[in-house]
C-alpha cells in the first residue's frame, strides 16, 4: 500500500511501520545478549559508579571535611549536585504529564525513557541531601516519625524538611506513573519471553494483564488522574528545591524570582538531558523511525522557550539588584559576575543563553550533531548556574573578613563523577531490561499523519 | 530549668523504688553497658572515688586557687579554676592591683603547657634519665671542687620578680667566692634600664602610668601588645579613654613605628617612618618641648618638612598636657632611651605618668652583663653555668656558638621544663615545674606582692629551682617553707595590718596578692650634664636608605617560650591574622618593586653573614625601607605538630617535613655596643622563585568591596561604625548609624519575662589583643585543627577578632578590631531552617545549639550572616591523653559532623542561676561572666540581662553609641557594639588642611 502522508501535520512513526514492527522493534534488542557497544558503556559507568561509592564511603567514615567546603561555605558541589539532579529529572514528568494532558501526541516516543530519566536523576539527587549531613547515620530525623526523645518533632519551618516532602513525594509520583504506563508493556514482553523466570517476572510486574477492554479502560483513566497528579509535582518540587534558597537571608539567596526561575531551569535542563540520552539511544537502536528529527526539533523548541525565561531571570536578577539598592545585594551580583568565580557565571551565560540561541534555525534543530552537541552544553551550564548561585552567593556575603574560597578536593569530584555513573548505570540496565519506547502508547498514534499499515486483526 | 515537671519526681515519691520508667531507663542502661563492654571499644579507664574524701572537694564543683602567672615577668594575678583535682582555666583576679581582672592569651593558654607531655619527666644526668639524688650528688661534688679552686659560677636567668628566689640566690652565691647572676631577655630593653641609671641615677624600669597620661607618645613599643606589661597597659590605656565626662575623658596617643604593631592599630595617630628616623624624631621633639620650657637643650635634628610639621603638632599636644603627659619608647637603643627620659622631664613626666620612686621589676635585663658573660663563657673561664628560664642557645644571636661553648664548661645545669635548645647542650637538666605545680612569690612592682601556689601535685619528676639550690646547699627545704621563711623575715614586715604570720600568710593566699609598703626609692632629679655627656656619647644612626630588617616579639611566641603550644600557634596574629608560621612581612610598595606576592619564597641576606628564607607576607601600614620578622619561632622540637591535624587524603602537615614552625630570627639580632639591637641595616632581599603556603584566618581585610582588581574600593560597610572625637564631642551617636525603623508582620511572641543575655561590646575599648579568644578555647573544650584547616578556613574559635584595614585616598590608614561571636539574635535565621529543631531560640534569649540532635546540614551556618558558627567537619584531635586532662567537664566535647558556636557560656549562666537559687538570692549583675569577657584586660565585652534596666548592659546599650551589626536585615541580635572613636582630624578637616 502507497504511504500517504498528511501535508499539514508531520508523522510520529516513519517508514511505514506496523504493529508488530514496533513491538519488534523496541523489544528486539532486548531478546539478544548485550552488545560489546553495551558493555563498554556498562563498564565505563559502573566504574565510575565505584569510583563515587568509595568516594562516598570514605567521606562518610572520615567525615565531610574531605569536601573543599568551609565555615564560610557549607554548600557547594553537594547540594549543587542535588539540585542539577532533581532538575534533570522535571523533563520526565513534564514530557509524561503536562504533554500528556495537553495531547502532546509526540511525547509518546520519548516519556518512557524520559520518566526513566527522571526516577534515575531523582535517585542520583536523593543521595546528595544524605551524604551532605555531617551524620548521614542520623539523617532520618528530618522525617516525622513517633519517637521517644519528648517526643520531638520536627521543624516544619525548614525548607529542607519541605524538601524532604517534596523529593520523597515527587519520586514515589514519579515512580508510580512510570511503572503504571509499563504495565502493558510489561505484559508484552512476558508474552514474547523465552525463559521460564523472564515470563514469571514480567508476568508479576505486569499484574495480569490481559489486553481486555476493560483493562485498558482502567488502565487509561488511571493513567490520566496520575497525569493529573504529577502535574503540580512539575511546578512545586523545584520550587520548593528553590525555597531552600529564597527563603534565607544570604544575598544572591535572598530572592522572589528564585521559584520559576528554578522550574523553568529544570525543564530545560531537563529536556537537554532527554535529548543527550535520546539521539545515543536513538542511533545505537536504531529508533530513527519513532524518535524522528521531528520529535528532536520539538523539544528544541521547548529548551528555547525554557532557556529564554532563564534568560530573562538572570537578567532580572542583575537589575532587581542594581534597583534595590541594597548594598549587599548589590555588591552578591557584580561579585557573581565580576569576582573570584567570575568565570562559573560567564561559563553559566554562555552555555544556558548563548547557545540555545542557535535552535533558532530550523535547519540547526534538526541537525543532530548540533543538537547532541548544544544538548550537553546545556548540561554542563546548568550545572554551573547551580554551582554559582549556590556557592559564589555563600563566598562573600555580609562580613568581608569571612569571606573566603571554595576548591573542590578530590572527593568532590569523585562523587560528582559517581553519580553520573549512577545515572549511567542505572539507564544502560533499564535500556537492557525494560522497553525504552512505549509500546502501547506509539501504537496508538502509529496513524497520526500516517497511513502506516498496522496489523491486520 | 525550674519550671520543669519531671515525671520522674512523682513516681519517687510515690514509694514504688523503682518506677516503671526507671526500670526502663536501668534495663537500657545495663543493656548498653554490657554491650559496650562487649565492644572493647577503647580502654576501660578506672574512675575511683576518694577513698577519703577531702574536706574541700565536692565532686563536680569547682573550687578556685587565687595564684600568679608566670607566662612573662609582669605578673598578672590570676584565679585558678580546679574541678576533680586539676585546673582547668585560669581567669584574671579581678581585684590584682596590676592586671585587674584581665588575663592575656598566652596566660590563658598556659594552662595547656601543664598538660603538654613533651614536658621533661624528670632530670637528666648526660642526657640520660637519673635520679634527683645523682643529680644533687654531681652538682655538689663539682661546686665544692669550684669552692675550693676558686673557679666562676654563673648564673644566667630571664627577669627575676621574686623576691624569695633572690634571697635564696643571695644566700647560694655568698658559698662561693666567684659567682655572679645575670638576668637576660631575649627581647630586650635593657637601654631602659641603662638610660635610667644615667638620667636617675638608678638602674630601674620606671613604672608607666598609661591611666594617668592625657597624651601619650610612643616610639615603637608595642604596649598593648608585647611590651613590658601588657594587660596593665591595656587596663590602663582604656581607663584614659573611657569617653565619660564633659569633655570626653580621652587620651590621645601617637604611634610612631616602622610596622604596624597592635598598638599601633589602635592608635589615633599613627605614622609609619623607617627607624632610622626615630632618633630625628625624638630629638626635634626634645628640641621643641625645651624651646617652649624657654630651656635650650643643645640637640640638633635633621627630618624633612612634613615630619617636621607632624612633630610639632605633636609637641604642641604633649606640652598643653604636661604633667599628663606620657613618651614611651620601645627601641632597645640608648640614645632614643635618654631622649625618651629627656622629653619625660620637660614633660614634667616624672612622679606623675612615669614613675621612679616605686618603679616596676617587670623586666630587668643586663645586656651588658650578658655580654660579659658570653664572653667568659668563650673564653673558657666559667667552672659552672646555671641556666634558669630564657633559652640562650636558642634565643641569643650567637646562641650556637655559645651552644658549643657551653660544652666545654665542667658543669652546665639547665632548669628548662623541656629538652630545648640550651638544655640539650646542658650536662644536666633539672627540670622546673610548671607554675601551677609550685610554689613562688613575685613582687612585679615595686609594694605588689603575689603568691603563686600549686594547684595539683607535680606531674613530672621535677623540682622548683629555689628547691635545686636549696638542696645544693644542703639544707634541702621545700619552696614552701623557702618562701615562708623569706616572707615571715621580709615580706611580713612590710606590713602592718595583719598581726601574726600565719593570719597574714592565710590572707594572702586568699587574695593571691598583698599591697605591702613599698620604701620609695629617693626621686633623685634628673641628672642633665650626666644625660648631655652620654648623650653625647651615643651615635646618631645613619640613614643609608638601606633596606632594614627589623625584629618584633610575637604576641603569641613571645621570645619562643610558647612555642610548644598548640593554642598560641593556632591563634591569628592579632594584626597579620596569620597563623603557625613567621614571615617577612613588606609593604606593598616594596613588594611591588621586587616582584613579589603573598607567600613567595625570600631570601634575606645581612652584611655581615647569615641568610634566611621566609615567605613574603604584604602588610599595609608598613614603612617601605622595612622588612619585619617576628621572633620566637623556628624552636626545636615544634615539628611535634607535624600531624596536629585530621588525617586524610587531601591533609597537609602542619609543618613542612623536615622543618620547624617557622624560622628562628634570633641570630640575626645584633649587638650595637652593648645592647641587643632588633633592626640591622643593609638587608638585601633576593626571590628564591618558590612559593609557600602562609596561612591566614582573614582572607580580605577591608570594609570596602573590592574593584575587579581585587583592592577595597568603594563605600565602606558599615560593620564597624566610627566617629571622631570631635564629632563624637558635638554628637554623642556619630558615626552610629541611624537605627533602621523594621516593619514586621509577626507579633511579639517571645514575652522574654525573665532574664534575657545580651552583650555589649565597646570597639572603642577593644584592642584586638585576643586574649578572649584563647579564654574562650579553653573554656569550651574548642580542639586545635592544624595549619591545613586554618587554610582551608575551618577554625573552630566560637569568637574571632575580625581585623579590618581601612586605607584611604589621602594615604591615611586606620585599623579596626572587632570581635564577632554568636550574636544570640531574636529572629535567627539558622533557627528556622534547621529541619530538625537542633537550634533553638529559649526564653532567656539564647540561641542554643543542641548537639545531639544536630545532623550537620549546614545550612544553619550558610545561613548566618554573622558567619560565626563552626562545624566539625573532622573527628578533630585533642592533644594526647594528658592535654585532654585541660578539658572543661561542664562543656560537651563535641563530636564530628555537628555544628556548634558561641553558647554565651550557658554552662556559666546556669551555674550562677543554680547557686543563686540555692542561696535564695537574686542574680545580681555581674555574677555572670562569659569567659571572653571575663578575661578582656580592657573589659570591652559586657554581658548581663537586659531586663534588667540597672544592668551594665542595659545602660550600655541606651548609650547613643551603641549599635547592632546588620540590626537593618532585620535578625534582631542580642549583641551589640559601641562606635570606635579616635582622636583624629575629620574628613572635612582633613580636606581643608590637606
Amino acid at each position: 500500500m502507497a504511504e500517504v502522508y498528511s501535508t499539514l501535520r508531520t508523522p510520529l512513526v516513519l517508514d511505514n511501520k506496523s504493529y508488530s514492527d514496533i513491538t519488534r522493534d523496541v523489544c528486539e534488542t532486548l531478546d539478544h545478549r548485550p552488545s560489546t557497544a553495551w558493555w563498554a558503556a556498562f563498564i565505563v559507568s559502573f566504574s565510575l559508579l565505584v569510583i563515587g561509592a568509595v568516594a562516598i564511603a570514605y567521606q562518610i567514615a572520615t567525615g565531610v571535611g574531605v569536601w573543599g567546603l568551609n565555615n564560610t561555605i557549607g554548600w557547594a558541589f553537594d547540594i549543587t549536585n542535588f539540585v542539577f539532579w532533581i532538575g534533570i529529572g522535571h523533563a520526565g514528568t513534564l514530557i509524561s504529564a503536562i504533554l500528556f494532558l495537553f495531547r502532546q501526541k509526540w511525547r509518546t516516543s520519548v516519556n518512557r525513557s524520559a520518566e526513566a530519566m527522571t526516577i534515575f536523576a531523582v535517585i542520583c539527587a536523593g543521595i546528595f541531601p544524605i551524604i551532605h549531613t555531617g551524620r548521614p547515620w542520623f539523617a532520618f530525623w528530618l522525617i516525622p516519625y513517633p519517637n521517644f526523645r519528648g517526643p520531638l518533632w520536627i521543624n516544619f519551618r525548614s525548607p529542607l524538611v519541605w524538601d524532604m516532602f517534596a523529593i520523597s513525594c515527587y519520586f514515589t509520583i514519579s515512580f508510580v506513573f512510570w511503572f503504571t504506563g509499563l504495565v502493558p508493556d510489561l505484559a508484552t514482553l512476558r508474552d514474547r519471553a523465552t525463559s521460564k523466570i523472564k515470563k514469571k517476572i514480567y508476568g508479576f510486574l505486569s499484574f495480569g494483564w490481559d489486553g481486555s477492554n476493560r483493562t485498558w479502560h482502567r488502565y487509561e483513566k488511571v493513567y490520566l488522574l496520575l497525569a493529573g497528579l504529577a502535574t503540580p509535582l512539575v511546578v512545586s518540587v523545584h520550587t520548593i528545591v528553590s525555597w531552600d534558597f529564597a527563603t534565607s537571608v544570604i544575598p544572591g539567596w535572598h530572592t522572589t524570582i528564585l521559584p520559576p526561575y528554578f522550574v523553568a531551569g529544570a525543564v530545560f535542563s531537563g529536556f537537554a538531558m532527554v535529548l543527550t540520552l535520546m539521539l545515543i539511544v536513538r542511533r545505537v537502536l536504531h529508533f530513527e523511525s519513532y524518535i524522528t528529527l521531528h520529535h528532536i526539533e520539538q523539544m528544541c523548541k521547548v529548551i528555547i522557550a525554557t532557556g529564554g525565561i532563564v534568560g530573562l531571570a538572570y537578567a532580572t536578577e542583575l537589575f532587581v539588584a542594581y534597583y534595590s539598592g541594597n548594598e549587599y545585594e548589590r555588591f552578591a551580583f557584580i561579585n557573581r559576575a565580576l569576582g573570584p568565580y567570575g568565570w562559573t557565571y560567564w561559563i553559566m551565560v554562555s552555555c544556558n543563553i548563548l547557545a540555545p540561541q542557535l535552535f533558532w534555525f530550523k535547519k540547526l534543530r534538526r541537525n543532530v550533531a548540533v543538537v547532541f552537541v548544544v544538548s550537553i552544553i546545556i548540561n554542563v551550564g546548568m550545572w554551573f548556574e547551580r554551582f554559582v548561585i549556590i556557592m559564589t552567593s555563600l563566598t562573600r556575603d555580609f562580613l568581608p573578613a569571612s569571606w573566603s574560597a571554595f576548591t573542590p578536593t578530590i572527593i568532590d569530584i569523585a562523587t560528582l563523577v559517581g553519580s553520573f555513573g549512577l545515572f549511567f548505570t542505572l539507564f544502560l540496565l533499564f535500556s537492557r531490561l525494560l522497553p525504552m519506547i512505549s509500546i502501547g502508547e506509539v501504537k496508538n498514534v502509529l496513524h497520526y499523519a500516517n497511513n502506516g499499515k498496522g496489523d491486520k486483526k | 530549668m525550674s519550671h520543669e515537671h519531671h515525671p520522674k519526681d512523682e513516681e519517687l515519691q510515690t514509694g514504688s523504688g523503682v518506677g516503671r520508667r526507671d526500670f526502663l531507663r536501668l534495663a537500657g542502661f545495663s543493656f548498653a553497658g554490657a554491650f559496650l563492654a562487649g565492644c572493647q571499644q577503647g580502654k576501660i579507664e578506672k574512675a575511683i572515688p576518694f577513698l577519703i574524701q577531702p574536706e574541700e572537694v565536692t565532686p563536680g564543683l569547682a573550687y578556685w586557687y587565687s595564684t600568679t602567672c608566670t607566662g612573662c615577668s609582669a605578673g598578672c594575678g590570676v584565679l585558678a579554676k580546679n574541678r576533680d583535682g586539676r585546673p582547668i582555666k585560669l581567669e584574671g583576679n579581678p581585684d590584682h592591683p596590676i592586671s585587674k581582672g584581665g588575663l592575656c592569651a598566652v596566660g590563658q593558654a598556659s594552662i595547656l603547657s601543664l598538660y603538654d607531655s613533651h614536658r621533661l619527666k624528670g632530670p637528666l644526668l648526660s642526657g640520660k634519665e637519673a635520679t634527683w639524688n645523682e643529680i644533687d650528688a654531681q652538682v655538689t661534688s663539682v661546686l665544692s671542687r669550684i669552692r675550693q679552686t676558686g673557679g666562676r659560677i654563673r648564673l644566667l636567668t630571664g627577669t627575676i620578680t621574686s623576691p624569695t628566689t633572690r634571697a635564696v640566690i643571695a644566700k647560694f652565691f655568698s658559698r662561693y667566692p666567684n659567682a655572679k647572676h645575670v638576668e637576660y631577655e631575649a627581647i630586650s630593653c635593657s637601654a631602659i634600664l641603662d638610660a635610667h641609671e644615667i638620667t636617675h641615677g638608678r638602674r630601674i624600669l620606671p613604672r608607666y602610668h598609661f591611666d594617668r597620661a592625657q597624651t601619650i607618645f610612643s616610639v615603637d613599643a608595642d604596649f598593648l601588645g608585647t611590651w613590658i606589661s601588657p594587660v596593665e597597659y591595656t587596663a590602663g590605656f582604656r581607663a584614659g579613654r573611657t569617653l565619660e565626662g564633659t569633655p570626653p575623658k580621652f587620651s590621645h596617643h601617637t604611634q610612631i613605628e616602622s610596622q604596624l604593631s597592635l598598638t599601633g592599630s589602635n592608635a589615633d595617630e599613627r605614622i609609619a617612618v623607617s627607624p632610622a628616623e626615630y632618633e630625628g624624631i625624638l630629638s626635634q621633639l626634645a628640641i621643641l618641648i625645651g624651646e617652649k620650657g624657654g630651656r635650650q637643650t643643645g640637640l640638633t635634628s635633621k627630618i624633612n618638612p612634613e615630619m617636621e610639621r607632624r612633630v610639632q603638632r605633636i609637641a604642641d599636644r604633649l606640652w598643653q598636657t604636661r604633667g599628663r603627659s606620657l613618651v614611651v619608647c620601645g627601641v632597645n637603643d640608648l640614645r632614643l632611651q635618654l631622649l625618651a627620659n629627656f622629653a619625660n622631664h620637660l614633660l614634667d613626666g616624672y612622679g606623675n605618668t612615669v614613675d621612679v620612686q616605686t618603679p616596676s621589676f617587670q623586666t630587668n635585663p643586663n645586656d651588658a652583663a650578658l655580654q660579659d658573660v658570653l664572653h667568659e663563657i668563650k673564653a673558657g673561664d666559667v667552672g659552672a653555668l646555671f641556666i634558669a628560664g630564657g633559652n640562650p642557645v636558642y634565643d641569643l644571636p650567637e646562641g650556637e656558638t655559645l651552644g658549643a661553648n657551653m660544652r666545654k664548661i665542667p658543669l652546665v645545669v639547665s632548669f628548662a621544663e623541656r629538652m630545648d635548645e640550651t638544655a640539650s647542650a646542658a650536662t644536666m637538666v633539672c627540670p622546673t615545674p610548671h607554675f601551677l605545680e609550685t610554689w613562688n612569690d613575685t613582687e612585679p612592682v615595686h609594694g605588689a606582692v603575689s603568691l603563686t601556689q600549686p594547684t595539683i601535685p607535680p606531674l613530672m619528676k621535677t623540682r622548683s629551682f629555689i628547691e635545686s639550690l636549696s638542696a645544693w646547699m644542703g639544707e634541702s627545704q621545700t619552696a614552701y617553707d623557702l618562701i615562708r621563711a623569706e616572707w615571715r623575715s621580709t615580706v611580713f614586715q612590710r606590713q602592718s595590718s595583719k598581726k601574726t604570720f600565719d593570719e597574714f600568710w592565710n590572707d594572702t593566699l586568699l587574695k593571691g596578692f598583698v599591697t605591702v609598703s613599698a620604701p620609695t626609692f629617693s626621686q633623685s632629679a634628673f641628672d642633665l650634664p650626666s644625660f648631655t655627656s652620654s648623650l653625647n656619647k651615643t651615635d646618631v644612626p645613619k640613614d643609608d636608605g638601606s633596606m632594614m630588617l627589623v625584629l618584633h616579639a610575637s604576641p603569641t611566641m613571645m621570645d619562643g617560650r610558647n612555642a610548644h603550644n598548640a593554642w598560641l600557634q593556632e591563634l591569628p596574629d592579632p594584626v597579620t591574622k596569620t597563623v603557625w608560621d613567621n614571615h617577612a612581612s613588606l609593604s606593598r610598595n616594596t613588594a611591588e618593586k621586587y616582584g613579589l606576592a603573598e607567600g613567595d619564597i625570600v631570601k634575606l641576606e645581612v652584611q655581615n653573614g647569615g641568610d634566611v628564607e621566609l615567605p613574603v607576607h604584604i602588610q599595609p601600614g608598613q614603612h617601605d625601607a622595612v622588612i619585619a620578622v617576628a621572633l620566637g619561632y623556628g624552636r626545636k622540637g615544634t615539628d611535634r605538630f607535624t600531624n596536629i591535624g585530621p588525617d586524610w587524603i587531601q591533609a597537609r602537615p602542619t609543618v613542612p617535613p623536615g622543618a620547624l614552625v617557622g624560622k628562628n630570627m634570633a641570630p640575626f639580632v645584633g649587638h650595637a655596643n652593648t645592647l641587643l639591637t632588633y633592626i640591622t641595616n643593609s638587608v638585601t632581599i633576593s626571590r628564591t622563585g618558590r612559593s609557600y603556603s602562609l596561612v591566614a584566618s582573614q582572607e580580605y581585610n577591608s570594609l570596602r568591596d573590592p574593584n575587579l582588581l581585587g583592592e577595597p574600593t568603594g563605600e565602606r560597610r558599615p560593620i564597624v561604625q566610627e566617629a571622631t572625637l570631635a564629632a563624637f564631642s558635638l554628637d554623642p551617636s556619630a558615626g552610629s548609624f541611624r537605627k533602621p525603623h523594621l516593619e514586621t508582620m509577626w507579633p511579639e511572641d517571645h514575652k522574654y519575662t525573665g532574664h534575657r543575655w545580651g552583650m555589649a561590646i565597646d570597639l572603642n575599648a577593644c584592642t584586638g589583643c585576643s586574649a578572649c579568644v584563647v579564654g574562650c578555647q579553653v573554656e569550651n573544650n574548642i580542639p586545635v585543627v592544624g595549619k591545613d584547616e586554618m587554610r582551608r578556613n575551618r577554625d573552630l574559635t566560637w569568637i574571632r577578632i575580625d581585623r579590618y584595614y581601612d586605607e584611604n585616598n589621602d594615604g591615611s590608614f586606620s585599623v579596626s578590631h572587632q570581635p564577632m561571636m554568636c550574636q544570640h539574635c531574636g529572629n535567627a535565621p539558622c533557627e528556622t531552617v534547621c529541619p530538625v529543631l537542633a537550634t533553638v531560640h529559649n526564653d532567656e534569649g539564647l540561641n542554643q545549639q543542641v548537639y545531639n540532635r544536630c545532623v550537620g546540614t549546614r545550612y544553619c551556618a550558610n545561613n548566618c550572616p554573622y558567619k560565626i558558627r563552626r562545624f566539625n567537619w573532622f573527628e578533630y584531635k585533642r592533644g594526647d591523653e594528658m592535654q585532654k586532662m585541660v578539658l572543661n567537664p561542664d562543656v560537651t566535647v563535641r563530636d564530628r559532623g555537628v555544628m556548634e558556636k558561641c553558647s554565651f557560656c550557658i554552662q556559666r549562666i546556669e551555674l550562677a542561676k543554680i547557686e543563686a537559687r540555692n542561696s535564695g538570692t537574686r542574680l545580681k549583675d555581674g555574677d555572670i561572666q562569659p569567659a571572653c569577657a571575663q578575661s578582656c584586660p580592657a573589659q570591652a565585652i559586657v554581658f548581663g540581662d537586659m531586663n534588667d534596666p540597672e544592668s551594665k548592659v542595659s545602660k550600655r546599650m541606651k548609650n547613643p553609641r551603641f549599635y547592632k551589626v546588620l540590626e537593618e536585615i532585620g535578625v534582631r541580635p542580642s549583641v551589640g557594639y559601641m562606635t570606635l572613636i579616635h582622636d583624629r582630624p575629620d574628613d572635612k578637616e582633613k580636606q581643608h588642611h590637606g
